[in-house]
């Protein structure tokens, strides 16, 4: 008999560890700086649990009953914990609020167990005796969970479906208990239909955990989030695994430092190297230092002119050491020059002339942002170009957004300029497209700088090929008062995302 | 008469009852004390200013008016304005946000026989090659509409309506290309309209009888009659309701507009015409001196060989010595406020548009003043919110108009906002009411054939009457026609030519 009752105890103090890990891991996940959240995590929670334990004297009656519905109700807020939290980071402004909440209330009822069981037992055992055996399989209860959780339960279960299991444990124990304690107990009947209503809908949320794992998806990363920043403008998320930092805005990956040198050096080499005299160099967008650091190889360009929306990107990239050393400190060479402005506006506003220009804005996922990629931003832009001058724009894939790339390349031969699309192969995005745009024919360049990771004087005629399935298709241009981009766009990801 | 009770049921809740913040704002100066002092006759006995032409009025008609003069090489005339500004309902105004409209906010892009309005888009760099610039094209989504709790891109119903519906607007459609096929309803109406059985029946008559009975598609027409006319569709003429429709073909996706509005357009013609424009000279009496005019306005008098009166018709009966009655002319009053917003309230559904729309509403919207920004962000911004009083008597309504404070009308706005933007009194900031009485001519049945209406504007006599209301539509296009013409009327008694 006692060891059956110890290994309840070894169960719901696993329980209680899972809840808390989960918490713990899923804030420095989606908020970032783990230190930080598992301090506070896990202070809150042996906080609460001592409120818990505290509270356990005002219980005088009817423990076991007590006992098995405070089971029950951890059973369900520490079973639907992970599902709660992941919702709520993906679609409101609360998380932190309910993380606590839920650390709090889960710690609270947590903290009422041992005690309530201790003095339903107490008339069972010796007082020593109860003491020493149930402290042990409560710390026993404790190791098997901290190893079960990172080794088996995070990376074959996910969180949703490791917080439910335990739900379904802490279900399990209260109705077992009511077997084990059915002398002390009365009105057992209902107890257990409760129980099998708890067990029921954990098995349910067991049943849709993917449902729920999707639906929050949109808004996770995979991998461990080191920096998070909500700016006027976007969301900014980095994350890091071993060597790859990736960076997000808005949730929309601009790039892996794994293969981000093939993205960079396609975007500015085929172009800028073909114009050996270019002098002066504008960015738009780009804020991550990146294309910068590729025009920098360049000793013959005088000036780069940086205009990105955002000061936090422009400043991160300047200052985070793990940033800085990714774009070579780009942001601090002499030759260049940040102006945080929305880049249409800053264009229609000013005169000045540029031998290169690098677009690299966001996708065109709505209509604020498809203004950038109309006829009237190009005929704009071309106004900006020396007599011999071109421009590049990243515009999607060709490959999985067809229709909207060649409706890119379509958007500015209509504002009156030849266009030479690209496309190159970026593993972390998949086939990606460039077009070059200029008023005279195209030569690929004889020389490329030194030291290039990717593109050889060779291979850039190459790039300019598209394999059958990335063809040309005809596609409207695109115009401020008809974004067909923006709606060909929206289709073409919502496909693939089926 | 639901719009009305609502109206004023709104006064009994304070501004700030829902812990939303302290929003300030005023009326705007909306020359309707003014209005009512012209009926008190002028003084006279002070020094008289001998000019050909006097043009009463810097409304768009009175302006282009002007601008055809000028065009024409006459210099020799002034225009009398009684508002501290020109421009009329086309006037607009300025914050530390943006420009914005306070009320005609839009010309639709031009057909091809509307060639005075493409003559002036050419003159204004708006046109070039026969095409409407890009960036004075309204951006992309234009329209959208509210409707079962979230919002939709475009006006024309979309969410949960049926198979049923859907045929209806096929029909109703296919209807409308007739119409237009039949070249009578054109812009300005002039060039094509003709005596039209359309026009003894209403448009709500004309709906039932071609069978259309889609609640969304009547809602819609509905709406149309309002935002032209100020009038309900069982109001309005049924050759205007189908004019609003069939009167213009876009090749190219419209409107044309600015972030000011039509004020835009006004101070393009100020830059041409603004030498002239006296502001602030309520013009009393218009009375003929021998074989010229007496025209007493506020601070100075004129004798003029001719006048322009470009100002709305109802008005020339208290002003324009002998000049007929004017009560068959029936004018809506519209309130249209400017709401300042600091940040962009919540909303479900599509994208911010330029004109936005809510489904069984008494007002016809809001339209945003950044919409026509080249930024892809701004957090502030203005908003353009109008209703018009069309339903019952419309001296009724501008009674209660004017009887009813700020507090009032600010509390009935930000309640009609709130269906769509459940935290809007957190974002507003500052509403100006503007309150105009006589906004716009109603096309009621039988304005077409009116001869009372075809009398006014036969350009006879020294006194020619140019405002829009003539054409029964307050349109750009109408007001500009009618100047104009009186300009050329003008020249050719003056004899010149």
């Amino acid at each position: 008999m006692p060891v059956v009752l110890f290994i309840s105890v070894f169960l719901i103090a696993a329980c209680g560890l899972i809840y808390e890990l989960i918490a713990g891991t899923l804030a420095s996940y989606l908020l970032g700086d783990s230190v930080l959240q598992f301090s506070t995590v896990i202070g809150s929670y042996l906080f609460a649990m001592g409120v818990g334990s505290y509270l356990s004297r005002y219980i005088r009656t009817g423990l076991v009953t007590q006992f098995v519905y405070i089971e029950l109700m951890v059973g369900v807020v520490g079973g639907f914990s992970s599902s709660a939290l992941f919702l709520a980071f993906a679609y409101t402004q609360g998380f932190r609020l309910l993380l606590y909440v839920v650390v709090i209330a889960v710690g609270i009822l947590v903290g009422l167990e041992i005690p309530l069981l201790m003095r339903i037992l107490q008339s069972r055992l010796e007082f020593s005796e109860l003491v020493a055996h149930v402290l042990t399989f409560d710390y026993l209860g404790a190791l098997g969970a901290s190893l079960l959780f990172p080794i088996i339960l995070v990376p074959k279960l996910g969180m949703v479906r490791s917080a439910i299991l335990f739900g379904i444990v802490n279900a399990g124990v209260a109705l077992w208990s009511t077997w084990i304690f059915k002398d002390q107990l009365r009105g057992r009947t209902l107890l257990r239909g409760g129980c099998a209503a708890v067990l029921v809908l954990l098995g349910a949320g067991m049943a849709f955990a993917d449902y729920i794992s999707s639906a929050a998806d949109n808004s996770l990363y995979a991998d461990e989030v080191i920096f998070a920043r909500n700016t006027r403008y976007q969301r900014i998320v980095l994350t890091r695994w071993k060597d790859d930092l990736r960076l997000f805005l808005s949730s929309h990956l601009q790039f892996s430092s794994r293969d981000e040198y093939r993205y960079h050096e396609a975007l500015v080499h085929p172009g800028l190297a073909a114009l050996p005299g270019a002098r002066r160099v504008l960015v738009l967008g780009g804020g991550d230092g990146l294309a910068l650091r590729e025009i920098l190889k360049y000793l013959t360009v005088e000036s780069i002119t940086l205009v990105d929306l955002d000061p936090e990107m422009t400043q991160l990239f300047k200052t985070h050491p793990l940033l800085s050393r990714l774009n070579g400190g780009s942001f601090s060479a002499p030759r260049v020059h940040v102006i945080n402005w929305d880049a249409f506006a800053w264009l229609d506003t000013n005169q000045e002339f540029f031998d290169f220009v690098v677009v690299d804005f966001p996708d065109p996922t709505n209509y604020s942002l498809g203004k950038l990629y109309t006829t009237a931003f190009y005929r704009l832009l071309a106004k900006h170009l020396s007599r011999s001058g071109t421009f590049v724009v990243q515009s999607t894939s060709p490959l999985f957004a067809r229709q909207s790339y060649w409706c890119i390349a379509n958007t500015i031969e209509a504002a009156g300029l030849k266009t030479f699309p690209y496309h190159v192969y970026v593993p972390s995005f998949g086939e990606w497209g460039f077009v070059l745009a200029g008023r005279d024919a195209y030569d690929p360049p004889r020389q490329l700088p030194s030291a290039l990771r990717f593109l050889t004087v060779a291979n850039v005629p190459e790039l300019f090929h598209f394999p059958a399935d990335m063809q040309r298709i005809p596609a409207e241009a695109n115009r401020l008062n008809d974004q067909v981009l923006v709606r060909y766009y929206e289709r073409e990801w919502k496909e693939i995302a089926r | 008469m639901h719009g009305r009770r609502v109206f004023l049921s709104a006064a009994l809740v304070g501004l700030t009852a829902k812990g939303g913040r302290r929003v300030e704002g005023s009326f705007l100066d909306d020359g309707l004390p003014t209005g009512h002092r012209l009926t008190d006759r002028g003084r006279s006995g002070r020094p008289i200013t001998r000019v050909p032409v006097v043009i009463v009025g810097a409304g768009v008609a009175g302006l282009c008016a002007a601008w055809r003069l000028r065009k024409r090489g006459f210099r020799d005339f002034v225009v009398l304005e009684m508002h501290a500004e020109a421009g009329g309902n086309s006037r607009s105004a300025e914050n530390e946000v943006s420009g914005y409209p306070l009320a005609a906010h839009y010309v639709p892009v031009p057909n091809r026989e509307s060639t005075l309005v493409r003559e002036l888009f050419d003159e204004f760099g708006v046109m070039r090659d026969g095409k409407v610039d890009e960036r004075y094209l309204c951006f992309a989504p234009q329209e959208r509409l509210f409707l079962h709790g979230r919002w939709q891109e475009g006006l024309e119903p979309e969410i949960a309506v049926s198979a049923r519906d859907r045929e209806q607007y096929r029909r109703f459609d296919d209807r409308i290309r007739e119409f237009r096929a039949t070249r009578q309803f054109t812009i300005p109406i002039d060039a094509g309209a003709r005596a039209s059985e359309l026009d003894r029946l209403t448009m709500a008559a004309w709906l039932d009888r071609e069978k259309f009975d889609s609640p969304y598609l009547r809602w819609y027409v509905d709406y149309a009659c309002r935002d032209d006319y100020g009038a309900r569709a069982w109001d309005a003429s049924a050759w205007a309701g189908i004019h609003y429709f069939a009167g213009r073909e876009h090749e190219d996706k419209g409107p044309v507009t600015w972030p000011e509005g039509n004020g835009w357009l006004v101070r393009e013609l100020m830059k041409r015409v603004g030498e002239h424009v006296r502001t602030g000279a309520t013009v009393h009496a218009i009375s003929p001196n021998g074989s010229r005019l007496r025209v007493l306005a506020g601070n100075a008098d004129y004798e003029a060989e001719l006048v322009i009166f470009a100002a709305p018709t109802f008005l020339a009966p208290h002003i324009v010595e002998g000049a007929p009655s004017a009560h068959d002319f029936v004018y809506s009053p519209w309130v249209t406020a400017n709401l300042t917003l600091d940040r962009p309230p919540r909303e479900r559904g599509s994208e911010p548009a330029w004109d936005n729309v809510v489904y069984d509403s008494p007002s016809l919207g809001y339209v945003v003043a950044t919409h026509m920004t080249l930024r892809t962000r701004v957090d502030r911004t203005v908003w353009t919110w109008y209703q018009a009083l069309a339903d019952g008597d419309p001296a009724q309504n501008r009674r209660m108009m004017l009887g009813a404070d700020w507090r009032h009308f600010a509390e009935y706005i930000l309640r009609d906002l709130e269906r769509a933007h459940p935290d809007i009194r957190e974002c507003v900031s500052r509403i100006d009411v503007l309150r105009i009485g006589h906004a716009m001519a109603r096309p009621i049945p039988g304005f077409l054939t009116s001869e009372s209406r075809r009398r006014w504007a036969s350009l006879s006599g020294r006194v020619l009457y140019a405002n829009s209301d003539l054409s029964g539509l307050s349109i750009f296009e109408e007001a500009q026609h009618r100047g104009v013409r009186a300009a050329d009327r003008a020249l050719a008694i003056l004899g010149r030519a």
